[in-house]
């Protein structure tokens, strides 16, 4: 149940910065989210056996191996689009802003952009 | 198969050999330029000759050869190769045209001073390669392969001859494309239907008698198919528009070949075809629309080689028509005429060539007295041309007598036979009168027409022209002789026209052509044919005036770019439905359709097992209440580095959940790869404001209404469709045997670098692509300047002093880093048996590096000045080279084991996994110096790059 409401937590956290401004919050959603879908493949495994899977002496409660290879990898591939994430947010001009300003008290992010 | 006994060269090593031809000039053009085409020549014609020596000898025996060698077998896809009689004739046109025409080009193209010519050379081969292929598959999807392989190469070879072309080859590319799709329907119709994937037993199934839908369906894929790639109405627009490609290529692909490879193919599927009421009506009316439509459009052209084009078209409809026809005798007459129209055609386009390179213009109103300057290539053309007009005693007149007499009795009504004959007659009085218009405007004062167009360009008015080289000529003038010679030898073609028409029967058939065969209806035809045609050119100037007038208001090229245009626009309408500016809309549409699935899946598969297993620790509520201490309010800060540590600290919760699952390298990776993550976002966050963009209050509410939506569907999937089950099959296999199988004990790492080593691989190289685009972007673009913080509330402490506040720092990474990189490495080492591996053992490495940037004083002095991009390389490299050794014991990537003894007892069970895992390590610590050294400011700074770019050109300029 925990662990349930754990990737439920972090799914709405996520999701929600995901649709805010400004891409470091979009960033930070995406990393919660992947921490969500990432329990979740570990939970697709099965969560009642939690003995680290290495061979030798008694496995009758090792974890499901093959979800932890998958997660393995995405979290360094997260990691990956992560950073390019993070650098596409400081190139160009202005600031990680991701759509105009809704009054109009700023300059514009798109038209500096065309200006420049 | 009596022919592939020892000595004997197969059709693989045939295939091979083409494949060889195109390696071997290749190279030679770095040496020799466009005397490589000599090489290729020679090449072709040894193959040539091979294939022509073998023939008699076919012919003897069954009549087909055939080899297989393994391909896809799980898909029962093989390179089948078979040579028939059909087979051996296009080959010998292939092969042989293609000999000429190499030999054409050493002499043609510019000499090695402006060029080497090796891209030229290297599709034309490849296309005589892969016309090789088309005719001697035996295998559907073999087929459609080089089917589209021919299409690319003629793509290829117009799209680079210049700006201008590029155009011509998008369309041409798009029309033969839409073809290839019509084909590989009809092969993928074919499989499914038949059941096999060899063409001779599809075509013997007896599908194509019981279910006459399918046969109609693939007749009329087949058509569309063929109809695209040999320029029949409608889709004739195409091979006028190619013409923009150097001539030899106009010559071999576009009158020899590649326009060939469509009536190859409806003679392929003659066998099952021939007769369908569907497959005779269009192949009949599209062939004689398109032979009239191109003769007259030939009469109107100023420019030769796109009355050359236009005859192509013209008489590739008679070809067509005649296929359609289908008789066995017909579809011999279509095989000669085949044979007989690439050699007058390469004759002629040659001879274009030389025109053009000689007088500097292909205009008919700019060319004249020519007749005189250049008499033996006025006698090159005259010599092709009257055996295109069919004049005899040429091959072209036998084929065109055969061709009328087929036109005259095609079966069905008497009505039928005197509308067909009739309009072949037509087609072919204008052939003659185009034939005339070649050789009296090319060589003579004839100008066409008074009416001078605006693309006329009368500066290129040619002067003093003299005649060509022999280099040059002499491949325009064999095939051209040979049309003279075959004509009154006609009996020597008789084995291979025969077999030709036979294959493209289904039954054996012989042929009986005679250059005299009495006087027939059609010799009469033949005779009224000359004498229209005569009347026509010495009518011509009325003729002119009334083609003058434009028929259409439009061109086939206008509805095409219409065609195109339109569907681009087309598409962009579609997309305009989801086009927004609005980054959320983008990001929230994935989630709320999601959300969507998981309601309907959750109504609609209510039934789950029982929880398995006892229930949860205590730890996970502690974890959860961590979870919360973090998330909550890293979502309600207007900080971003405040955000951004929370998130951090959220990561560093879930790396101990997974701890407590029992993942311990999974924890360990999400522990360092958070870490590097905030190193990562610091670098970036001090480019970007303190606080966070203001958003409305309403969208906070509807976008927090979105994110608990999703996060408690997110928790009652959870809760519905994990833990029910025990350990799964795979799971359980590798807890068994991963030891056995592959000697590691750290089951998780034996999974990512034995069993599953190509993923791992797949991953490896997203992140090195992820590091390129990285570096990519950041070259392309401007980064955006720090931000100065405010230190005023700092003067006069330490804090300012850069070589003071990092001295705990230094001192911790004086001895740190050593014992980083050595703990790093022993990680490494030890990945196959303990928790470890390339992974982790890179993420604990790249701490190394971060804690040395971090102990540098300033940004210009800290960086780790490694080769990153090299090391980003190296690690796909590596990766690469160490799964090649896996091929020795079965295939790539499987880890090679050996047990190296230690000097101390024992063993360590080394495998090739380790340098794979090597691999992995170097891509990761790549991208983290990337990242150091790319954001972390030891670049140089926005403005300064184009300025030191020009800097360095102007040093560069004399």
């Amino acid at each position: 149940m925990s662990l349930a409401l754990g990737i439920g937590l972090l799914a709405a956290a996520g999701v929600y910065l995901v649709l805010q401004r400004g891409m470091i919050r979009i960033i930070l959603g995406f990393v919660l989210l992947t921490h969500a879908v990432n329990l979740l493949l570990i939970a697709a495994g099965g969560v009642a056996r939690r003995d680290a899977p290495f061979f030798g002496g008694d496995t009758s409660s090792a974890a499901d191996p093959l979800p932890q290879a998958f997660v393995l990898t995405a979290i360094v591939i997260a990691f990956a689009i992560t950073v390019v994430m993070a650098t596409l947010a400081v190139v160009g001009r202005g600031d990680d802003d991701t759509e105009p300003p809704p009054s109009g008290d700023e300059a514009p992010s798109a038209t500096s952009e065309a200006a420049s | 198969m009596p022919l592939q006994g020892p000595g004997v060269v197969t059709l693989t090593a045939l295939l091979v050999a083409t494949l060889a031809v195109v390696v071997i000039t290749m190279v030679a053009t770095m040496a020799i330029g466009r005397n490589a085409g000599w090489v290729a020549a020679g090449g072709l014609a040894v193959l040539a000759v091979l294939v022509g020596l073998r023939v008699p000898e076919l012919l003897e025996g069954s009549g087909v050869v055939r080899e297989v060698v393994p391909w896809m077998p799980t898909l029962d896809v093989a390179v089948r190769l078979r040579l028939d009689g059909l087979a051996a004739l296009f080959l010998l046109i292939v092969l042989g045209i293609g000999a000429l025409v190499m030999a054409y080009s050493a002499r043609y193209l510019s000499d090695m001073t402006v060029h080497r010519h090796t891209g030229y050379f290297a599709w034309m081969l490849l296309f005589a390669f892969s016309m090789t292929g088309l005719v001697l598959a035996d295998d559907l999807v073999l087929l459609f392969v080089f089917w589209e392989l021919t299409t690319l190469c003629s793509f290829f070879l117009i799209n680079r001859s210049g700006r201008r072309a590029s155009a011509p080859a998008v369309r041409t590319l798009l029309v033969t494309a839409m073809g290839g799709l019509a084909l590989l329907f009809a092969v993928v119709l074919i499989i499914a239907r038949t059941g096999t994937t060899v063409v001779s037993d599809a075509l013997a199934s007896d599908a194509w008698q019981t279910d006459p839908g399918f046969t109609a369906a693939v007749a009329v894929l087949i058509a569309l198919a063929a109809m695209t790639k040999s320029a029949q109405f409608p889709f004739h627009m195409w091979l006028p528009d190619a013409m923009v490609a150097p001539t030899p290529v106009s010559a071999y692909l576009h009158a020899a070949a590649m326009v060939k490879a469509g009536i190859y193919l409806l003679l392929l599927f003659s066998p099952a075809l021939a007769g369908t009421v569907v497959w005779q009506s269009i192949l009949v009316t599209s062939g004689l629309i398109t032979a009239i439509m191109g003769a007259v459009f030939a009469l109107r052209r100023f420019d030769l080689k796109e009355i050359m084009a236009y005859s192509t078209v013209s008489q590739l409809g008679f070809i067509v028509a005649l296929i359609g026809v289908g008789a066995p005798s017909a579809l011999a007459t279509a095989a000669l005429y085949t044979l007989a129209h690439a050699l007058f055609k390469s004759a002629l386009f040659m001879v274009v060539g030389i025109v053009d390179q000689r007088a500097g213009s292909r205009d008919i109103r700019l060319l004249r007295g020519l007749r005189r300057s250049m008499p033996v290539t006025f006698w090159v053309t005259l010599l092709a041309g009257l055996s295109m007009a069919g004049v005899f005693p040429l091959l072209g007149f036998i084929s065109k007598e055969y061709l009328l007499g087929q036109m005259l009795e095609p079966g069905g009504p008497a009505w039928l036979g005197l509308l067909l004959a009739t309009t072949a007659v037509i087609g072919a009085t204008a052939t003659f009168a185009y034939t005339g218009r070649i050789l009296l405007g090319g060589f003579t004062d004839y100008r066409g027409s008074e009416r001078v167009d605006d693309d006329l360009d009368t500066h290129r008015m040619p002067q003093f022209v003299t005649e060509a080289g022999p280099g040059i000529l002499v491949p325009a003038l064999l095939p051209a002789l040979l049309g003279l010679v075959l004509g009154p030898a006609v009996v020597w073609l008789h084995p291979l026209i025969g077999a030709a028409g036979g294959a493209a029967a289904g039954t054996p058939y012989d042929a009986t052509f005679a250059l005299f065969g009495g006087l027939t209806v059609e010799l009469a035809l033949s005779f009224t044919i000359i004498v229209l045609g005569l009347v026509a050119i010495s009518r011509r100037r009325a003729l002119d005036r009334f083609f003058e007038r434009r028929i259409l208001r439009f061109t086939a090229i206008d509805v095409v770019e219409r065609i195109r245009t339109g569907s681009i626009s087309l598409g962009a309408r579609v997309g305009d439905l989801t086009r927004t500016d609005a980054q959320p809309l983008h990001l929230a549409t994935p989630w709320v359709l999601l959300g969507i699935t998981a309601v309907a899946a959750i109504a609609l598969a209510p039934v789950v097992g029982p929880v398995v297993g006892p229930g949860e620790p205590r730890t996970d509520a502690l974890l959860l209440a961590l979870l919360l201490a973090t998330v909550v309010p890293a979502v309600i800060t207007r900080s971003r580095l405040t955000a951004l540590i929370l998130v951090g600290g959220a990561g560093f919760v879930v790396a101990l959940w997974f701890f407590a699952l029992g993942a311990i390298d999974v924890g360990l990776t999400q522990l360092l790869v958070e870490l590097l993550t905030v190193v990562a976002l610091v670098l970036v966050l001090r480019r970007l404001p303190a606080v966070f963009h203001r958003v409305r209050r309403s969208r906070q509410f509807v976008t927090a209404a979105i994110a608990l939506g999703v996060g408690a569907l997110a928790t009652v999937v959870t809760l519905a469709f994990t833990g029910r089950r025990d350990i799964s099959a795979a799971g359980q296999y590798f807890l068994d045997e991963a030891y056995t199988d592959t000697g590691g004990t750290n089951i998780v790492n034996t999974i990512l670098v034995d069993y599953r080593a190509l993923d791992t691989f797949g991953e490896l190289t997203v992140i090195a692509v992820a590091g390129i685009v990285l570096m990519g972007v950041l070259a392309a673009r401007p980064i955006l300047p720090e931000l100065t913080p405010d230190l005023r509330p700092w003067a006069g402490t330490a804090l300012l002093r850069e070589a003071d506040n990092t001295l705990p720092i230094r001192v911790v990474a004086r001895w740190a880093a050593p014992v980083v990189i050595v703990l790093s490495i022993y990680l490494l080492l030890r990945g196959h048996y303990e928790p470890g591996g390339g992974f982790i053992a890179a993420l604990v490495g790249g701490t190394g590096f971060a804690l040395a940037y971090l102990g540098a004083s300033s940004d210009r002095q800290a960086p780790v000045r490694w080769p990153y991009r090299a090391l980003l390389s190296a690690g796909v490299v590596v990766g690469v080279v160490s799964g090649i050794g896996g091929y020795i014991v079965g295939s790539f990537l499987k880890p090679v084991r050996v047990d190296i003894p230690l000097p101390w007892g024992g063993e360590y069970g080394f495998t090739s996994a380790l340098i794979f895992d090597l691999g992995v390590y170097f891509a990761v610590v790549a991208i983290i110096i990337a990242v150091l050294n790319e954001l972390g400011g030891v670049r140089d700074r926005p403005g300064e790059i184009p300025e030191r770019a020009g800097v360095r050109r102007a040093e560069v300029a004399p």
